[in-house]
C-alpha cells in the first residue's frame, strides 16, 4: 500500500537557507507572518504551541522536537469542542532540507482520524489507495479559515 | 466538511463506518452490533448520511446502509488543503523577508 493512509504530506521549495525558514516554526512574531493570529509557543520539548488560526479555531499541541534548523516536531489538534482532532492527538513532523540556495520544506501529519476510519475493510483501502496516487496537486478545497 | 468532521468524531459512528466498509448492512444489522437504543442508532445514523459518510437505500420494509467514499475523500481534501494553504503562506513569508534582507544589505 502506498504510503500515507492516515497520514498528510506535504512538501514545497522556498529560496532560503534552512536557518531563515526554521523560525518560521518557533518565533511567534514570524508565526504570524504565515499561520494564525496569535501565538502562544514555547519552542522546547514539553512547551506549549497554541495557534488562534482565525479567532474561531484555535490549534494546540506540545512541541516535541526542536532541532534548528533541520526538523521541529510538534502535537497537534484543535481545541473546539467535539472536533475529531483534539488537542495533541495527532503530530506534525517538519524536516528541512537544504537543496542549492533552497530549502525543501516537509510537512508530515501523522495520526489523524482518517486512520481511525481507515478500517480493514477493502472497498476503503482500495479508495484511499487511489487517493494516495491522485497526489496533492488538488484544488485545496475548503479550509478552516485565514491559516 | 465540518459535518464529515464531527460525525466522525464519534466512536460509535467510526465504528459504522468499519462495518459498512466491506458490505451493505441494514439498520437493524447495524444496531445489531451496539449496545445501544435503535432510535440512538438510527440519529447516528442519520449524522453520517448528511455528512455525506453513508449513503442509504430502500429495499421493500428495510433501509440498506452502506459506506460512501467520496465523502473521505472529502474529508482528507479538507486537511491537505489546510496545510497545502499554510505552507504557500511560508514560502511567501520566508521569501518576502529573504528579499527585505538583500535590499537592506545591498544599501
Amino acid at each position: 500500500m502506498p504510503p500515507g493512509d492516515d497520514v498528510i504530506e506535504q512538501e514545497i521549495r522556498i529560496a532560503a537557507p534552512p536557518e531563515a525558514v526554521f523560525p518560521f516554526f518557533t518565533d511567534p512574531e514570524k508565526m504570524r507572518r504565515w499561520k494564525g493570529m496569535d501565538h502562544k509557543v514555547d519552542p522546547q520539548p514539553g512547551g506549549i504551541y497554541r495557534v488562534n488560526i482565525d479567532g474561531t479555531h484555535v490549534a494546540r499541541g506540545e512541541y516535541v522536537e526542536v532541532n534548528p534548523p533541520h526538523r521541529v516536531t510538534f502535537t497537534w489538534g484543535w481545541e473546539d469542542d467535539g472536533n475529531p482532532v483534539p488537542p495533541g492527538s495527532s503530530t506534525v513532523e517538519v524536516t528541512l532540507t537544504p537543496d542549492g540556495d533552497d530549502t525543501i520544506v516537509r510537512l508530515v501529519h501523522r495520526g489523524l482520524p482518517l486512520e481511525a476510519v481507515e478500517p480493514h475493510a477493502a472497498g476503503w483501502r482500495h479508495y484511499l489507495a487511489r487517493l494516495a496516487i491522485a497526489g496533492s496537486g488538488a484544488d485545496p478545497g475548503p479550509d478552516l479559515g485565514p491559516s | 466538511m465540518d459535518a464529515a468532521l464531527r460525525a466522525i468524531a464519534e466512536p460509535h459512528r467510526r465504528e459504522i463506518l468499519r462495518l459498512v466498509g466491506d458490505e451493505e448492512l441494514a439498520a437493524g444489522e447495524i444496531a445489531s452490533h451496539f449496545d445501544l437504543s435503535r432510535p440512538a442508532v438510527s440519529q447516528h445514523l442519520r449524522v453520517l448520511v448528511d455528512a455525506g459518510l453513508l449513503e442509504s437505500r430502500r429495499e421493500a420494509t428495510r433501509i440498506i446502509y452502506r459506506a460512501r467514499p467520496e465523502g473521505l475523500s472529502e474529508l482528507r481534501d479538507y486537511l491537505e488543503g489546510f496545510w497545502a494553504t499554510g505552507l504557500r503562506r511560508l514560502k511567501r513569508a520566508v521569501e518576502r523577508e529573504m528579499e527585505d534582507t538583500e535590499r537592506a544589505t545591498r544599501r
